[in-house]
């Protein structure tokens, strides 16, 4: 059945090249494939941007006080260079802001969702592409926008990623700039969530039962749910707090509260509330932010352990778990806050709870290695990456679900180290990850193997050195978002470790040029993939690659699950899912 | 070059137990606890940190002997057409499950110590954040805040008896800010509007750092302040010495605490 | 799905899946949303609510049941004939369904234009939710008696400088000095007399009555103003408008007291209302990201009024129709909390 015609390459993109529809094929295009790989673009840039952000961090950290060479200019004419307290704190805030919502998220649910909802389930499209669109085209307002605070008068929010009330409410138009360019990017995944799920529920190819679906998609639709329930309430939250900014209203506003020594009139607010709201969102996000991840890291590693996936029904449920047990667990991040410390407890136990599922998935992950094949491409790398920096970062979690160790370390490096090693460490690599194995999909040709393992290779042992070592710091009690901590006597001969993490930061930035290299290099020079390089069995790798308008050249039938590696019943060892098995090979081969 | 990818990921837990075992000798480690339940915590996070490193050990050094093992180039034998197992899928899921609810158990006790049991006593200080300052409100010879007798400080220092229960009323002027005392393991975010409590006993005399935990501002690495623990007698004699200053400085300005 | 000419995309089918159409399922997905934002609204509300201090009668800050009620019954009414449309339009009965959609339409301005008079309610007699407007002060302290009298100085100076005052503004004037004369020079003279004595609160109290009795302090006093007067707590100057028809109709419904902001509106006297400020923010959030709800619903009706309404367009209807029950329902759920607790 895979004689149908020859690799159709964009055949119908290329019909279409005269210059009126340049814009509406590769513009505003309504092609998932393309919107797609718009998410993808952007969100490479976004994430240099938050890259580079990080390095103001670092070199704050390292060198406190001297004028930061190149980007200081930029950043801090006024101090000729040098790093204000303020600024520091804005650089935080951005980088965070930039990197959860304009990397991490977009590229998990923007790019990837995008460009594999339709293909691995068998659909031409999304269900209202018009609206997909929409949810790629109001994320550059809303980076223009955060970009832009930087110009106004105070300059960024100084508010941290988490906004807390009342010292953002302090904050003038930055942090006006910073909710609009949040509510923006709310619009854009409210949108996008809606239509992944009407897709996933609605239009897969006849016999992709939902337990036939890649884990991907599952973790996808997942996603889409917990994006759907969770986003409204921070954006109801984010409404109230810019009501609060420039309306006076006192949502977040305690009795009694001045400013500047005025007595502000409303009052009764409650600051606490919005941490409420807040992490009833975050919390959930933090999932949303390594499910996809988990779930693309699955397909990964069956094939190329060449081998089925390690019991997909319990890392169905245990993805469906993670995201029920995700709306219950917010209050982990509030122990020391004042909130009510029986209400602690509870949150503890729900917390630890949540470790479950995450347990279950990564012994699975363990058990479809046992007994493969493995085949150590660099896709396949950053999985196992992925795994092994993920059970670092999940178990320095139990630390902090642990409310007396809580007191301790809230607000530390510790925090630091953990979100860094489940969000860069592992998040980030199943990013890559997730790139090198569906490039030739998304382009039709290979990249670098070479190139891709000196920047595995590099990344790897870089990240290890640049977040490890925060876990120490963290025990020493270092706090975060301290422009210069070195003044306490507790924290002063933190400094050269320190420096050490600065070091390897910038290397690990600069290391980035073998993936940048790799990746324009082989969009154009690479050797052309078929339709399944990889010799694997999800849908998607039936259609041509690059992919035509419309997805597919066939009828897609599906008669099996996408993990049938190494199956006795065929020759191969793989068993793509649109192959029928043989007792049935004729009804369809014509 | 066939072994390399193994090895690498045999690094992770190797270097990763090794920064743990080599950070106390290069002095990177807790600071040094002064406060009775400090131990408890420190206990308690060593705990975990052998549970978890146990767990972190195991799960990688089976990757490690998975990916060396199953290689494809060195493996012949077929792969296991293995879609999974009920049975291991049980013990993974009692196991860690058993595990974590009894940490979970384990923990609430130094809770409610630290967070819900404070000791029958007035509040010694008042304790203020503000941007960017703690300030520091004596209840002075009656025991009670916000009478004439009560003695501000603004610089800072915070003066406490040793080997005492201390109780101390907590809260903010203007934005949140986070008392934290890393050397009795303490932390408590402070909320204009709202009174928190913390109490903790000493163990040893000697100053220390207070530092503010929660983003607060431009000056927010630099709202530092010192805690003094002093023995009952030379407590009492800076007591003395404090409300004897005082009292001069109230013939000069008569409302210190409003800057 | 899409209309694309060319390509050689085979028509694509698909596994059975809902037995309902993309955009009804997209439209179900969608006010699962809409609900967790609306939760999220309530839910504020409730904390603020439970976690204040205090709190207003709903009488006290000019809400009155029998408009919450209407707007909940027309409400009620335009699903119903949202629901005729459709199945008029499922009957390829396009003048019908254009008829129910336009009662619709019309039932939809009706509950708007009631809000906008509800909200007019309150913007007049200065409760707003923001503060250059809000005329709310919480407590009966100094503040606020200074506020008042910030007001009565500047109307006096006003009318003063005017050279040529007619007739009514002279009695304007004379209004002005009464006021100052009878209630705020009081309420001053024991503040600075005693700051700390409760009687200068209760002189602020009675100025604060006397210039917005709010409805709560009456009807727990035991209602009358007689009874009140006996007691001798505190003399207050209120008269019940209850049952008195004629001026002030539109308040006499609601079992509203009259001030003197209300007998001179021309005064603009802050006012005093505890929780006042928070309870004014909550109530305009939620009913304004209500009314935003509405206004969306309404741009839907004109859009498919713009439409010939036959079979075709049922699936169309159908969603708006899924829509618009929502708003309803969240309505359904606001005028309780809102009105009646
Ligand atoms: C992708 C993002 C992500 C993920 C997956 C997680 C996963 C977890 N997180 Fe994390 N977290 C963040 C992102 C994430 N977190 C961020 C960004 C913050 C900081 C926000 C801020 O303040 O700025 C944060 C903060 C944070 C806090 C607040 C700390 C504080 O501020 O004081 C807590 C506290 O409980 C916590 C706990 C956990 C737990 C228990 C898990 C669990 O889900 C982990 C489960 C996984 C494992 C446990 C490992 C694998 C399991 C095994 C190998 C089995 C055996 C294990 C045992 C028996 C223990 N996280
Ligand atoms: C997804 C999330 C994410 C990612 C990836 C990162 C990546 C990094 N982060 Fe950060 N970080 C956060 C999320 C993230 N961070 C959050 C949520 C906070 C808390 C903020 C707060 O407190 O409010 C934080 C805070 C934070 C701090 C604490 C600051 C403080 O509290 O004082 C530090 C300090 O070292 C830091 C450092 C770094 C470093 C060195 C990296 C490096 O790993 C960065 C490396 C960057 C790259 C590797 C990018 C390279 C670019 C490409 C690959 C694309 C190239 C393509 C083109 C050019 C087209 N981050
Ligand atoms: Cu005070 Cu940070
Ligand atoms: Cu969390």
């Amino acid at each position: 059945m895979s004689t149908v015609t020859s690799d159709t390459h964009s055949a119908a993109h290329g019909e279409h090249a005269h210059a009126s529809s340049f814009l509406k094929t590769y513009v505003f295009s309504l092609d998932h494939k393309i919107i797609g790989l718009q998410f993808l673009f952007s969100t490479l840039i976004w994430f240099f941007v938050g890259g580079m952000l990080a390095l103001g961090i670092r070199w704050q950290l390292a060198f406190p006080w001297r004028p930061m060479p190149i980007l200081g200019n930029l950043l801090a004419t006024a101090e000729g260079g040098q790093i204000a307290p303020e600024v520091y704190t804005m650089l935080v805030t951005m980088h965070a802001t930039v990197m959860i919502f304009f990397v991490i998220i977009p590229v998990l649910a923007g790019a990837f969702g995008n460009f594999l909802i339709p293909l691995m389930i068998g659909a031409d499209d999304m269900a209202v592409p018009f609206l997909n669109m929409a949810s790629y085209w109001v994320m550059w307002p809303a980076f223009i926008v955060m970009g832009m605070s930087f110009f106004v008068e105070g300059g960024a929010s100084q508010g941290g990623w988490t906004a807390y009330p009342p010292f953002a409410l302090t904050q003038g138009d930055g942090q006006f700039l910073w909710l609009i360019g949040l509510t923006l990017v709310g619009i854009s995944s409210m949108m996008g969530s809606v239509n992944y799920m009407t897709t996933i529920i609605q239009m897969r190819a006849p016999g992709m039962t939902m337990f036939r679906l890649p884990m991907t998609i599952w973790a996808m639709f997942i996603t889409a749910i917990l994006q759907a329930f969770a986003l409204p309430v921070l954006t109801a939250a984010g409404f109230m707090q810019l009501m609060d900014l420039k309306m006076g209203t006192g949502f977040f506003i305690p009795e009694g509260w001045t400013t500047n020594n005025n007595p502000m009139a409303s009052g009764g607010g409650q600051p606490l509330l919005w941490q409420h709201l807040f992490w009833f969102y975050s919390h959930p996000a933090v999932y949303i932010m390594i499910l996809p991840a988990m779930g693309m890291v699955s397909d990964i590693l069956s094939t190329f352990s060449r081998k089925p996936l390690f019991g997909y029904k319990p890392m169905v449920y245990s993805i469906s778990g993670i995201a029920g047990l995700g709306f219950i667990v917010w209050g982990h991040h509030m122990f020391v806050s004042g909130m009510n410390p029986m209400l602690g407890m509870t949150f503890m136990v729900s917390t630890m709870m949540i470790a479950l599922p995450s347990a279950i998935k990564t012994f699975n992950w363990l058990g479809t290695m046992w007994g493969g094949k493995i085949q150590f491409t660099t896709p396949m790398l950053f999985a196992i990456a992925f795994v092994s920096m993920f059970i670092i970062g999940g178990l320095s979690g139990i630390f902090m679900a642990a409310t007396p160790i809580d007191i301790f370390i809230h607000d530390t490096y510790y925090i630091v180290a953990h979100f860094h090693y489940v969000l860069f460490s592992g998040t980030a690599m199943a990013v890559f990850g997730g790139i090198y194995y569906w490039f030739p999909k998304m382009f039709g040709r290979m990249m670098n193997e070479s190139l891709g393992k000196i920047h595995f290779t590099l990344t790897f042992v870089l990240m290890n050195c640049v977040f490890f070592p925060m876990h120490i710091l963290g025990m020493v009690g270092f706090p975060r978002r301290l422009a210069d901590p070195y003044h306490y006597e507790t924290f002063r001969n933190l400094l050269p470790l320190n420096q050490f993490i600065s070091y390897c930061a910038f290397a690990l930035v600069a290391s980035q040029v073998f993936f940048v290299l790799n990746f324009f290099g082989s969009m154009f020079f690479g050797p052309r993939a078929g339709r399944n390089p990889w010799k694997a069995n999800g849908l998607e790798w039936q259609a041509p690659s690059p992919p035509g308008h419309g997805n597919f050249d066939f009828q897609p039938v599906i008669y099996r699950g996408p993990y049938e590696y190494g199956s006795p019943e065929v020759e191969e060892d793989y068993y793509p899912q649109t192959q029928p098995p043989p007792d049935k090979q004729e009804d369809v081969s014509q | 070059m066939r072994r390399f990818w193994s090895v690498l990921f045999l690094l992770v837990p190797i270097l990763g137990v090794a920064t743990f075992v080599a950070a106390p000798y290069y002095n990177i480690w807790f600071p040094k606890d002064v406060s009775e339940h400090g131990r408890t915590i420190d206990n308690l996070f060593m705990f975990i940190l052998w549970l978890t490193g146990i767990v972190f050990v195991a799960t990688e050094l089976t990757l490690f002997y998975f990916m060396w093992k199953y290689d494809e180039k060195s493996t012949k034998t077929p792969v296991k057409f293995s879609h999974g197992s009920h049975a291991l899928e049980l013990v993974w899921t009692i196991l860690p499950a058993a595990t974590l609810l009894f940490i979970a158990i384990y923990q609430m006790e130094a809770w409610a110590s630290a967070k819900m049991q404070p000791p029958d006593m007035k509040p010694l200080v008042e304790v203020t954040g503000r941007q960017f300052n703690w300030d520091f409100r004596y209840p002075g010879p009656d025991n009670e805040l916000y009478t004439e007798d009560d003695i501000v400080r603004t610089d800072g220092k915070l003066y406490l008896p040793v080997n005492e229960d201390v109780l101390l009323r907590i809260t903010s002027l203007d934005v949140l800010h986070s008392f934290f005392l890393p050397n009795l393991r303490m932390k408590q975010d402070v909320i204009p509007g709202m009174q928190q409590s913390m109490w903790f006993k000493a163990t040893d005399t000697g100053g220390y750092d207070i530092v503010c935990a929660e983003l607060c501002g431009w000056g927010h690495y630099k709202m530092k302040g010192r805690v003094y623990f002093l023995p009952r007698e030379k407590y009492e004699m800076k007591l003395e010495e404090m409300r004897r200053e005082q009292n001069t400085m109230r013939a000069e300005i008569p409302e210190e605490d409003d800057e | 799905m899409s209309d694309h000419e060319h390509g050689h995309a085979p028509q694509l089918e698909y596994q059975e899946a809902l037995p309902i159409s993309n955009g009804k399922t997209f439209m179900w997905l969608f006010l699962s949303t809409e609900i967790m934002f609306f939760a999220a609204l309530i839910g504020t509300y409730i904390v603020l609510r439970f976690g204040a201090i205090a709190w207003p009668s709903t009488h006290d800050v000019h809400l009155a049941e029998i408009w919450g009620a209407t707007n909940t019954f027309v409400l009620i009414c335009s699903s119903v004939s949202i629901v005729l449309a459709l199945e008029a339009a499922k009957k390829n009965n396009a003048a019908s369904a254009r008829a129910w959609m336009v009662l619709t339409l019309v039932l939809g301005f009706v509950f708007l234009g009631i809000k906008m008079y509800e909200y007019n309610a309150k913007f007049s007699h200065g409760v707003y939710p923001q503060h250059p407007h809000s005329q709310i002060y919480e407590k009966p302290d100094v503040y606020y008696a200074q506020a008042v009298r910030i007001r009565l100085n500047s109307l006096a100076a006003e009318l003063k400088n005017n050279t040529e005052r007619t007739p009514e503004q002279d009695a304007q004037l004379e209004v002005v000095d009464d006021i100052t004369q009878k209630y705020v020079v009081p309420a001053e003279t024991a503040m600075r007399d005693d700051p700390d004595s409760p009687a200068g609160r209760v002189k602020i109290f009675e100025m604060a009555d006397a210039i917005y009795p709010r409805a709560s302090v009456h009807e727990h006093h035991g209602g009358s103003h007689a009874a009140k007067s006996r007691q001798g707590k505190f003399s207050l100057a209120a008269t019940e408008v209850e049952g008195e028809a004629g001026d002030h109709s539109g308040h006499s419904v609601s079992g509203h007291f009259v001030g003197l902001n209300d007998e001179h509106p021309w005064l603009k006297l802050p006012i005093m209302i505890p929780g006042g400020n928070m309870w004014a923010s909550t109530y305009f959030l939620v009913t304004g990201f209500h009314a935003i709800h509405v206004i969306v619903g309404l741009i839907c009706f004109v859009v498919l009024l713009g439409m010939t309404l036959d079979r075709t367009k049922a699936g169309i209807i159908e969603n708006v129709g899924l829509y618009w029950h929502f708003v309803d329902l969240v309505w359904i759920f606001l005028f309780p909390i809102l009105y009646l607790f």
